[in-house]
């Protein structure tokens, strides 16, 4: 995987996610062009089956396109090994799920710790960053609690360390405020958008809610796999 | 009837869909329980074929007769019939003879031969002529003008190819005599007897064939219907006190005694298929209980009924059952063709003679296969389904999923797993129950169930010590296993106890198999000494009853300079209902070149003793079934002669026809009667010379100046035999251990993919945070391996104790023998890596799995 020389942060031409269901083909997204300049706060609006999920997924390395081009942070996704989708899973995002996706068998401070490891540090030298996160995310107390004794809106600040544990340069959050209530939803948003003001990270939101409508620098609309004009 | 409908239909839609859409899991276990299903319903039938084969046989042979004379270890009079049939309360009376003859033919095999009065015979049995072939129905009557008559079963006629009117050559202990066959008899009553390989001669014939002039084997009796005990005792004072009264049931129930032991314990083995089947099912129905939480609560929030639930997947383990006994009809067809011989040559070989003609289907013999198939398929899904019971209606509300919480702490199921373990001692020491070893069963079960309780203890203690050090040494997937298998509760441990039970069989039938083979070549070789031994013609099917023809033995005394000949006598009798052999031998000889295998007792004060014929000494069989120990006194009454001896000493002894009591010929002879010599060892004086040669060399020379009027057997030849059956026999016991090893692999193969579809969204988180392929599948391997390893330690320690249990209690309880521990670590080194292997290699459908769906449609599915 070569890196580009481009302002982009995120850069995609023409990228097409076909899925194929046994002898019939499902569209996920079509002929998507999009170019993100770096620090950018960008929210991707759209129903439930308008490909948010699709995007993300191809965005965060965890899915190849069928067709069409996509750069990420000067990482050529099109035709790259599996070590290298690693790699840029482990440095370059940092993934927020709508369903927090804990491991139920780790503590809090194991689960931010986690990409560190896998990443090939060692739990000293993952430690001090996490507990950073942890005073900074409010979760300080919680570090030795399993994801079944946290709340919701603690579940998702713990799925925001782990995220941020590798200092990614992109986040991606797939309707993180889902699965929560209106104050920890804005919560929530409130420190994805610290993220991007005081950490200048770029921070990609794919949501059907509006709380973070009046945060972003870039509005996205999908429908039915194409990009839409929002007002 | 309405609500038993809706519930069909529920559990079509819940259950059954939801199997189909896993068809591939699904199989797997229903394939488990059809195998354990098959091989405990065909290893019953076959030991049932057999044992109804003896049961028929002896029932045919005894016919109508309810009480019958017999002299322990000899012959009755046949004088005493016309004396019985004088009696007033006796409406009939027969006398019978039978022995194992043979066509004098290379490789003819011996079959029945019955000698009896047809006209007394008539009203107690049941045999006819089959007229259809043109024969008269009263050409039975010939039997009694024509000497050297026969009438043939069908099956022996149409096995010899001989028809009535032809002639046959018969050999027998002294002679080969031409015999003529008069008829056949009809498929029904007595001719069904061996599976019909039987022939009929009037007794005149049958005396002057084997020799026994005047005597018969028994005279059955029936009594009138008013005949009192006042009656029976005044007919015992018609009969000298040698001959003992007794109803006809003794033979036949001693024999069913040796066939039931066996068929116990084959049963429990083949059992052991089922109880690892059971694991199986557990595995699946618990994983469709967790995996299905989310849908269960919407059912609940549907309206449907804890109880529907708990049904629904009790149902699943009914359903598993009942298919995998459907789907083991085919396989135990397949499977019986081979047990079917494999058991019925065992029978033979060590406990009584049967010829299994036909497989007895009995419905309530299959009626208990279903049973126990369907009802530990329910007890394994009861568990779950109490579990998914609990699921509540709320939770259908609730996004995030993070499994069931285990209900129980793994610190409790360890403690109710000690208390199990701490019972078998005392359950082992118990006595068996209805002459069965139900309490060392019910131990083997305890250490089964406590040991499998222990594991959640064992795994979360060992991952959680190990986890630190895994992180340093091994790298994050192996601490990530270990965290999982410590967090993962009962589930892992599931089919930890699986491998446990499967590992501890194999360990402990190991260990089993080879200290019994140790202790038996030991004793072959110590007990069963000598360069040549020679016995009657056909002896060793005929029990010993007939003498070594006189001539043989005056011939022999020329080879007296070159070789120490020891004569001995073996009677087969019975002490109450256990039948045991009292064997006279030339004590010195014997001790001169062999010795016994002692148990109890100090030999160096024993060995004189014997030779002076101060007491008997008795094999442990026979200690343990009689409870006679040293110091008590044995009472026998032999042929005419009533003994009264003490027991001097206790010696293993691994004959399977019950016990042994060994006693100075000399000494019998002097002080009760004399006895013929019923077989012989041979000893070459020079013991430096090539043996083998000089065996052959006597061997070669006896037959050339005596014929063939003897069998002989070289010493090496029948240990090697001994040995040869001693293996033969265990074939059967391996297979089954083979098939639940096979059992217990389909377990870990199922249990790991069903722990990795379970967490296939934890999975692929770990794979979204940076995760590669090769560390999340390093990360199986690891759980395997922790699982595999864990499950090994415990079933090897398990196996331990379980190879006690089965050395020092069930085959005391079942057989009245123990052995001399061994450990084969050859065999338990060599195997167990290989076990770890196949368990590892097990762990490969569940790495395949693990991306089967797109990650990113897996995390964000609910």
């Amino acid at each position: 995987m070569k890196p580009e020389s481009s302002r982009s942060v995120i850069s995609a031409k023409g990228l097409t996610r076909v899925y194929k269901l046994g002898d019939s083909e499902v569209i996920g997204i079509s002929q998507v062009d999009l170019e993100i300049a770096a620090g950018e706060l960008v929210v991707l609006k759209g129903n439930s089956g308008s490909g948010k999920s699709t995007l993300l997924s191809l965005l965060a390395g965890l899915d190849r396109p069928t067709r069409g081009d996509l750069t990420v942070a000067n990482h050529d996704l099109n035709d790259t090994s599996d070590a290298d989708l690693t790699h840029f899973r482990r440095q370059v995002v940092g993934m927020i799920f709508q369903s927090f996706n804990l491991l139920p068998t780790l503590n809090v401070l194991e689960n931010i710790c986690l990409p560190a490891l896998l990443a090939g540090k060692s739990v000293a030298e993952s430690r001090p960053k996490a507990m950073a996160l942890l005073e900074w995310l409010g979760l300080d107390a919680r570090l030795n609690h399993l994801p079944a004794q946290l709340s919701g809106g603690e579940m998702q600040r713990t799925a925001i360390a782990r995220a941020l544990i590798n200092d990614p340069a992109i986040i991606l959050a797939d309707e993180p405020t889902g699965n929560l209530d209106s104050r920890n939803g804005q919560i929530v948003i409130d420190l994805l958008a610290e993220l991007n003001r005081k950490w200048d990270r770029t921070v990609f939101i794919a949501t059907h809610s509006t709380l973070a409508d009046d945060r972003a620098s870039v509005k996205i609309g999908l429908k039915d796999g194409m990009l839409t004009s929002l007002p | 009837m309405k609500k038993f409908l809706f519930f069909s239909r529920l559990f079509i839609w819940f259950s059954l869909r939801d199997m189909r859409k896993h068809m591939g899991r699904a199989a797997t276990v229903l394939f488990g329980i059809a195998l354990g299903a098959a091989v405990f319903t065909s290893v019953r039938l076959s030991v049932n074929a057999s044992l109804d084969s003896f049961t028929k046989s002896m029932d045919l042979i005894a016919g109508r007769a309810d009480h019958v004379l017999t002299r322990p270890g000899g012959y009755v009079p046949e004088y005493l019939i016309a004396r019985l049939l004088d009696h007033p309360m006796i409406r009939n009376a027969s006398p019978v003879l039978t022995t194992y003859t043979r066509v004098s033919q290379d490789g003819s095999e011996p079959f029945l031969l019955i000698g009896f009065d047809p006209i007394l015979d008539r009203p107690l049995r049941n045999w006819r002529i089959n007229d259809k072939s043109g024969q008269s129905p009263v050409v039975w009557l010939d039997l009694l003008k024509e000497p050297f008559t026969l009438i043939l079963g069908e099956p022996l006629a149409r096995q010899l190819n001989r028809a009535p009117g032809d002639s046959l050559y018969l050999e027998h202990a002294h002679q080969k005599t031409r015999f003529k066959i008069l008829g056949m008899l009809e498929r029904s009553g007595l001719s069904l007897a061996e599976g019909g390989r039987i022939a009929l001669t009037d007794i005149a014939t049958f005396q002057e064939f084997t020799g026994l002039f005047g005597k018969v084997d028994r005279i059955d009796l029936q009594l009138k219907p008013l005949a009192t005990a006042r009656d029976r005792a005044d007919i015992q004072r018609l009969l000298p006190e040698s001959i003992q009264l007794n109803p006809p049931t003794a033979k036949r129930e001693s024999g069913q005694m040796m066939i039931r032991a066996y068929q116990l314990n084959l049963s429990i083995l083949s059992f052991a298929s089922l109880f690892v089947g059971m694991f199986l099912v557990y595995s699946l129905v618990a994983l469709n209980a967790a995996s299905r939480r989310h849908e269960l609560a919407i059912l609940r929030a549907t309206g449907a009924s804890a109880y529907h639930v708990f049904f629904i997947f009790l149902a699943e383990g009914a359903f598993l059952g009942i298919t995998g006994w459907l789907v083991a009809i085919p396989l135990g067809n397949f499977l019986i063709k081979y047990l079917l011989h494999g058991v019925s040559q065992t029978i033979s070989t060590l406990f009584v003679r049967v010829q299994v003609d036909t497989l007895s289907l009995s419905v309530s013999e299959i009626a208990f296969g279903f049973a126990v198939t369907v009802g530990i398929s329910i007890l394994a899904a009861y568990q779950p389904a109490r579990e998914a019971m609990q699921v509540a209606p709320k939770e259908a509300l609730e996004i995030s999923q993070l499994g069931m919480r285990p209900r129980k702490s793994p610190g409790q199921l360890a403690i109710w797993g000690l208390i199990c373990i701490l019972l078998v001692l005392p359950l082992s020491r118990l006595p068996a129950v209805l002459d069965m070893p139900l309490p060392g069963y019910l131990a083997i079960l305890l250490l089964f169930v406590g040991f499998s309780l222990l594991a959640p203890w064992a795994l979360q203690r060992i991952s959680h010590s190990s986890s630190a050090v895994l992180l340093k040494r091994a790298g994050i997937p192996a601490y990530l296993a270990s965290r999982y298998v410590r967090d993962s509760g009962t589930r892992t441990a599931v089919s930890v106890g699986a491998l446990i039970t499967a590992v501890a069989l194999f360990t402990a039938l190991v260990i089993m198999i080879y200290s019994f083979r140790q202790t038996v070549t030991y004793w072959t070789y110590e007990t069963i000494k000598g360069d040549l031994f020679l016995t009657s013609k056909m002896g060793e099917i005929n029990r010993f009853r007939y003498p070594i023809p006189q001539q043989v033995i005056d011939d022999l005394q020329d080879y007296r300079s070159e070789i120490d000949i020891l004569p001995n006598r073996r009677f087969f009798l019975n002490y109450g209902k256990f039948p045991y052999e009292f064997e006279l031998m030339d004590m010195q000889g014997f001790m001169q070149y062999a010795s016994f295998f002692w148990l109890k007792g100090n030999p160096k004060a024993i060995r004189p003793m014997l030779k002076r014929g101060e007491g008997v000494i008795v094999s442990e069989v026979f200690s343990n079934r009689t409870g006679l120990t040293v110091g008590d006194v044995f009472k026998a009454q032999i042929e005419e002669s009533y003994l009264e001896l003490p027991i001097i000493g206790i010696v293993r002894d691994y004959r399977t026809q019950g016990g042994v009591v060994f006693y100075s010929m000399p000494h019998f002879n002097a002080q009760y009667h004399q006895t013929y010599w019923g077989g012989l060892r041979f000893f070459f004086k020079d013991r430096s010379q090539d043996l083998d040669l000089a065996v052959a060399k006597l061997r070669n020379d006896i037959i050339d100046r005596m014929g063939d009027k003897v069998d002989m057997y070289s010493g090496k030849g029948l240990r090697g035999a001994v040995l040869k059956i001693f293996d033969e026999t265990f074939a059967v016991t391996t297979v089954l251990l083979l098939i639940a090893l096979v059992i217990a692999a389909l377990g870990i193969a199922t249990t790991l993919t069903v722990l990795v579809l379970e967490r296939s969204r934890q999975l692929n988180t770990l794979f979204a945070v940076g995760a590669s392929f090769r560390q999340i599948r390093s990360m199986i391997f690891w759980e395997a391996g922790f699982m595999v390893v864990i499950g090994e330690l415990a079933g090897v320690v398990c196996g331990f104790v379980l190879s006690c249990l089965l050395v020092f209690v069930i085959n005391r309880q079942s057989f009245g023998w123990t052995f001399l521990y061994g450990v084969n670590w050859g065999a338990l080194g060599a195997s167990i890596p290989l076990i770890i292997l196949t368990a590892l290699a097990a762990a490969l459908p569940a790495v395949k799995m693990v991306f089967r769906k797109p990650p990113a449609t897996l995390l964000r599915e609910r």
